[in-house]
């Protein structure tokens, strides 16, 4: 087995959604203290680094923002990378901030390691982002490489020992009492610990960092859970600035959907309805759907819903985040990467522009069903979704009125009639009624109708 | 024939100039299906520009039907927008109006119906596209104009009857009235006044019978 560590330094930062502008860093309870452990480039350059007491770093930088570490939100980005890991190997385990692909089951189809290797970088990082790598036959040294000596390649497990000879033994192991024992009897390499008798060893430190390295270097089996994609996609993107003008979201957006797409193409997968949630400081969430009219899984297309919907959006109070959700997943339809570009449907893009901005309710088609009572006769579907159904006997009106109203016109003409509707008495909307076409004085055509339980008269529709 | 004559059919023939009586056909209409007002507007509906049907009371759409029957078995969609009352469904089918290209836009105040008229105008996905509008003004009409010249589309808008003296670019301008108290056992029909048409004067009237 060969195993790729990719790890991704920038991830607590990428977790958040931070235009790079304004010094940014993120913060952690340390030993009691509040300190800095990440920030980005301007904050840097103010002098900025990790470690850093929170309070010096405020008083260093004016405009600092600052943000509490997110762990959960780290997880979850995590796992969507692995998603597109999971294109190229059915193995894939974590480390903190560390994604383990076994790939030596891909070599052959990828055409050797450097092709593969530049395949799968390209696909995990996104736009921008620098990610560590390294190569191991176990995913344990694989990992320790990816941090302390990126870029190293091992492909035998002989030659683990020598590649891992000069990392800090503080890499190694989180257990406080183990490294402090390391360093009063003064190692500082895994070289070092490694030239030492093992079972003297073993007494000092306990059996448990002897089995950890015993895992690294391959002599121990390290069973890692076997990770499974999952069935929806859900994801939530903190924004570093609050939004208050709807149009302003539709940069964090893209940055979602992007991801969307990439999760939907690892899963030859498309969809027509996209669920977006706005949290706020202090209310319930804002949330609506956008669709489409054909599943689709291009970003653009993907995109095309909200900024039909944000034109028109008053948002209810500042956005602190955004979330996307989609759970209906379809198989795509259209061959990716095809010889020649799938012809554009103009018609599609048009209504579904309508939808989207008008909403799914004032959109509609219509169909006829089999029912004899006016009321039942007719239904509102999606557009184009109607069946013809067999012409019915007797005069047709051209309009309905929602609600038949009394008749007030006078000196009528009946033209056509009756026509004996009598029917419903199954579902408790039961009529009894006899219908007739009639010309009013000034020529116009009613279809009327006379209630035979109460003996009104009433119109139901027109005819011109 | 000579040669001046060829010539002059060949003006006449590509619709730029008209002659008085206003009797021939205006290239680039869809016949109404009823010949008296194909006749008395030069061919019918004008593709690629906006007709008006002004009367009082949301009437006329009788005037289209046979022409949505025949355009409701093509490919192009018929929009319907912010109509009146309810279409009823088996009576368009009655009428031979086939509803998988039917769509209906309802519930929309006066901004959105324009946007949703010129949309479906502009996309070139729409054949017909009706309008029940919640009065417009004269640069809206324009912009609905120049939408259904760009998606080839006829649009056809449902005015109220004051709304005739107002300025207006369509193409053409129909009013439209019931004929009046009639005798017993006449047939329906609806009286038509020509306001404004191409290649021609308006003011001719016209009588079809439903």
């Amino acid at each position: 087995m060969l195993w790729l560590a990719v790890y991704f330094p920038g991830l607590p930062l990428r977790v958040f959604h931070d235009p790079g502008r304004q010094p940014f860093a993120l913060s952690e309870r340390i030993d009691g203290r509040e300190r800095i452990t990440r920030c980005n480039r301007r904050a840097r350059e103010q002098g900025l680094y990790p470690g850093m007491p929170l309070a010096s770093a405020l008083a260093l930088c004016g405009g600092l923002r600052v943000r509490p570490r997110d762990r959960r939100a780290e997880q979850a980005l995590l796992r969507d990378r692995a998603q597109q890991a999971y294109r190229f190997s059915s193995r894939i385990a974590f480390d903190p901030l560390c994604l383990l692909i076994e790939i030596g089951a891909s070599l052959r189809l990828m055409g050797g390691l450097e092709p593969l290797l530049q395949t799968v970088l390209a696909a995990l990082c996104e736009p921008g982002e620098r990610a560590r790598h390294a190569v191991a036959p176990t995913p344990g040294a694989a990992s320790l490489l990816a941090r302390c000596r990126p870029g190293t390649r091992v492909l035998r497990r002989e030659a683990i020992r020598e590649a891992l000879a000069d990392i800090p033994l503080a890499r190694l192991s989180r257990d406080p009492r183990a490294r402090r024992l390391m360093q009063d009897i003064g190692l500082r390499t895994l070289g070092e610990c490694l030239a030492l008798p093992r079972e003297g060893l073993a007494r000092r430190t306990g059996p448990e960092l002897l089995r950890h390295i015993d895992q690294v270097l391959g002599l121990a089996p390290d069973p890692r859970p076997a990770w499974r994609p999952p069935t929806r996609f859900e994801q939530t993107l903190p924004l570093c600035d609050e939004i208050e003008h709807a149009p302003a979201l539709l940069f964090p957006a893209q940055r979602l959907v992007e991801r969307l797409a990439r999760w939907l193409r690892a899963r030859d997968g498309a969809t027509d309805r996209l669920h977006w949630r706005l949290h706020h400081r202090a209310r319930p969430p804002t949330s609506f759907d956008t669709g489409l009219l054909a599943p689709d899984r291009e970003p653009e297309r993907l995109l095309r819903g909200l900024r039909e919907r944000c034109e028109r959006l008053c948002l209810p109070a500042p956005v602190t985040a955004l979330g996307l959700r989609v759970s209906d997943i379809q198989p795509a339809d259209t061959p990716s990467g095809g010889l020649f570009p799938a012809p554009s449907r103009p018609d599609l893009h048009w209504l579904e522009r309508l939808y989207n901005r008008l909403g799914e309710t004032c959109i509609r088609g219509l169909r006829s069903r089999p029912d004899h009572r006016p009321e039942q006769a007719w239904q509102w579907c999606p557009p184009g979704r109607s069946e013809a159904q067999p012409p019915r006997p007797g005069a047709q009106p051209l309009w309905l009125l929602p609600r038949p109203r009394p008749l007030r016109e006078r000196g009528l003409q009946l033209l056509q009639g009756p026509q004996r509707i009598e029917a419903g008495w199954w579902d408790g909307q039961d009529v009894a009624r006899d219908y007739f076409v009639a010309r009013t004085r000034d020529g116009t055509r009613l279809w009327i109708y006379l209630d035979r339980r109460s003996g009104h008269w009433h119109v139901h529709g027109y005819l011109d | 024939m000579n040669a001046p004559e060829a010539r002059l059919d060949a003006i006449l023939a590509s619709g730029r100039l008209w002659r008085g009586h206003g009797r021939e056909r205006v290239p680039g209409t869809l016949s109404s299906g009823w010949p008296a007002l194909d006749q008395a507007c030069g061919g019918g509906w004008p593709q690629g520009a906006l007709s008006e049907i002004l009367s009082a009371r949301a009437q006329g759409l009788s005037l289209l039907l046979p022409a949505l029957a025949r355009l409701s078995r093509g490919e192009r969609w018929l929009a319907w927008i912010a109509p009146p009352h309810i279409p009823y469904a088996p009576g368009l089918e009655a009428r031979g109006i086939c509803l998988q290209r039917l769509l209906v836009a309802r519930e929309l105040d006066a901004r959105a119906r324009l946007w949703t008229a010129e949309q479906a105008l502009r996309s070139g996905a729409c054949a017909m596209v009706l309008l029940w509008p919640e009065g417009v003004d004269k640069v809206q009409l324009r912009r609905l104009q120049l939408a259904a010249e760009q998606g080839d589309s006829i649009g056809v808008l449902f005015r109220p009857l004051r709304d005739a003296r107002q300025r207006s670019p369509a193409a053409l301008r129909l009013r439209v009235t019931p004929p009046g108290p009639s005798p017993e056992g006449a047939p329906a029909g609806l009286d038509i006044e020509i306001l404004k048409r191409r290649g021609g004067r308006g003011g001719r009237h016209c009588h079809i019978r439903l």
